[in-house]
């Protein structure tokens, strides 16, 4: 096979790679602090593609309404999961294991329906403005310019996270949380609060990536359900709560999904979920997660 | 006396509902009679399914892979083989149960939220491998023409062989119960480690127990077949292993009939929602979020401090 040719499925795998670390990110930053496993993560994903198409054929008839889509609609999916917070999850920070998970499952499935309910059944497709239009040409690999954006956004919002949990105060807090919320809370931080931003935030990647998703191909139902599972195998490949193991477990999905396609279409998803597995048997905490709380 | 009282006590209920099946098909239409036979097939899924969680206390969301392995062995073996549907039946629980022995053996290894998620990874794993593998599932399209024998085609008669099928199933699943394996389970689930001190190998208790369950979840896969014609691989996606948790949670998952009771409720709901309204997953999740903010510990949680249950029943210590 020729170079240009493996080159160019690498550039679609790290696309498709960073495309899950923006979902997974959200997923595993919630679970570590909250440990409360969110099913209606890639739910909140598909309606910030939504809520992105929508933001953009308001100013359709302008090139820049892409670029001031996306970041509206990642900041209104936030404000979305702000109330679902409030509203839902609030309460059962507490409750036990299957009761956190059928909560999330039930709002994956309301949230699945109320998108159907209030952009109906057909596709949407986002025209590309004609910057992005074109291929780019790398090491004579005609690649998707816009795939150029996707990593870099995806490597801009792990850098981001990065300097946010190391840099900042609000940064050392979620860290400590994940390390252990009862001696946070014994210093005095309101736990709670910690919680609502910790989901408003993780809420808020996953608006950006549906945002960004939105361009890449069309928008269709059920594409939430798809990416809630590769994400779970992503955060239990990279471990819970290291943001890391995520970004590693992004890109091995991300490579190993796009090269297995060449090889053996019908087994790549089939092989992502053996990786899964052994990871989860050899090490249950990931390969950069941390054996607290198992 | 006393003990001739506590017996009534304890299966009243089930004898009168086995009654209520039992006379049900003769007196309502036959679209009724179909929602039945759902209700008895996924009531015996989600009883197999609280093996798990009620008794050893894991959850598994992953039970829809033997539960799709059952339904996927009756049907190749029925349509391919020509097979006829009572060899199928054991066959299948024998093919869902060695599937769930070379999985469980390793979903055993964990706890908690791990377990949870590796017994979803295999189920997805099953899903796929369901989905592609054309040449020999039939892949997204599934398998149609899975037809019962000639004498139990009309609804009815398949609804009574179902009744039978569940029946024996779920008396064989409280012997289970009620045996000493039954009571280390709920040992392993009240205090792990207590258990593994008193010299019990909790690993293998775990994984015979994952076994039987899977075995059950085919046995009732093995019934969806012949009941809808066709299986297609949803059967085994995670969506599907999700009905069993809730219909577990809404009934009772601290009561032997619980997930039975779920099951009634579950089903009809669904029959009765999507005669008017696509959005029966939104239903769904509005009555999910609601049972399990309002209800813990489901419907015979809530009737149970009335007395009319006998307090063995699943040796409930968590919720008192």
């Amino acid at each position: 096979m020729e170079f240009t040719f493996l080159f160019s499925q690498f550039m679609s795998g790290l696309t498709y790679g960073l495309m899950l670390f923006l979902v997974a990110s959200g997923l595993s930053l919630i679970f570590g602090v909250m440990n409360i496993l969110n099913f209606a993560h890639a739910t909140f994903w598909l309606i910030g593609a939504y809520i992105c198409f929508t933001f953009w054929s308001l100013m359709e008839a302008h090139q820049f309404a892409l670029w001031v889509s996306i970041p509206l609609a990642a900041l209104a999916t936030a404000a979305f999961g702000w109330f679902c917070e409030i509203v839902l999850i609030k309460r059962i920070y507490k409750r036990e294991l299957h009761e956190q998970l059928l909560i999330t499952y039930a709002m994956a499935l309301i949230l699945g329906d109320l998108i159907k309910i209030i952009w109906g059944p057909t596709d949407r497709l986002i025209v590309r403005p004609s910057i992005i239009q074109k291929p780019l040409f790398l090491f004579g690999a005609p690649i998707d310019s816009y795939f150029i954006f996707v990593i870099l956004m995806g490597f801009a919002v792990a850098l981001g996270l990065w300097w946010f949990l190391k840099y900042t105060k609000y940064g050392h807090i979620v860290k400590a949380a994940v390390f252990s919320r009862e001696m946070v809370g014994a210093l005095g931080i309101p736990i709670p609060k910690i919680y609502t931003w910790v989901f408003t935030l993780g809420i808020f990647i996953a608006g950006l990536a549906g945002g960004v998703q939105s361009a890449i191909g069309s928008v269709t139902l059920g594409m939430d359900t798809n990416i809630i599972i590769q994400a779970f195998c992503v955060v239990v490949i990279g471990g819970f709560g290291s943001l890391m193991g995520t970004l590693v477990g992004s890109l091995i999905v991300g490579e190993v999904f796009s090269f297995a396609i060449l090889f053996w279409p019908d087994g790549a998803m089939v092989l992502i979920f053996v990786i899964t597995a052994a990871i989860l048997i050899i090490k249950p905490w990931g390969l950069f997660g941390t054996p607290l709380r198992a | 006396m006393d003990k001739k009282n506590s017996f009534l006590k304890r299966f009243w209920l089930p004898a009168l509902l086995f009654f209520i099946a039992l006379i049900l098909p003769l007196v309502v239409a036959e679209f009724w009679v179909h929602v039945f036979n759902e209700i008895l097939i996924l009531g015996l899924f989600a009883a197999a399914f609280n093996l798990i969680f009620g008794y050893m206390g894991q959850l598994s969301f992953g039970q829809a892979a033997y539960y799709g392995i059952g339904a996927y062995t009756t049907g190749l073996l029925m349509v391919k083989l020509q097979w006829p549907l009572f060899a199928c039946l054991p066959v299948s629980m024998i093919t869902a149960g060695i599937g769930a022995l070379i999985l469980g053996y390793f979903c055993v290894k964990l706890r908690g939220i791990y377990f949870a998620i590796l017994t979803m990874a295999f189920g997805q794993l099953v899903f796929f491998i369901l989905f592609q593998w054309y040449s020999f599932t039939g892949g997204d399209n599934g398998l149609q023409g899975i037809n019962p024998p000639v004498w139990l085609f009309k609804a009815n008669a398949y609804y009574y062989f179902s009744l039978a099928v569940v029946t024996i199933g779920m008396i064989a699943l409280y012997f289970i119960t009620e045996s000493p394996f039954g009571y280390t389970l709920r040992a392993i689930r009240d205090n792990t480690e207590r258990t593994e001190f008193i010299g019990i190998n909790v690993q293998r208790y775990m994984l015979i127990n994952f076994v039987i369950s899977g075995m059950f979840c085919g046995l009732a896969g093995a019934l969806w077949g012949p009941f809808n014609r066709s299986v297609a691989p949803d059967l085994s996606s995670w969506q599907n292993s999700g009905h069993p948790v809730f219909m577990a949670v809404m009934g009772g998952p601290h009561h032997f009939l619980g997930p039975m009771i779920g099951s009634v409720i579950f089903t009809f709901l669904n029959a009765f929602v999507t005669g008017f309204t696509e959005y029966w997953p939104l239903v769904s999740g509005v009555v999910m979020i609601i049972v399990v903010l309002l209800m813990p510990g489901g419907l015979f949680g809530i009737i149970k401090s009335k007395g009319y249950f006998s307090s063995r029943d699943v040796g409930d210590v968590k919720n008192e």
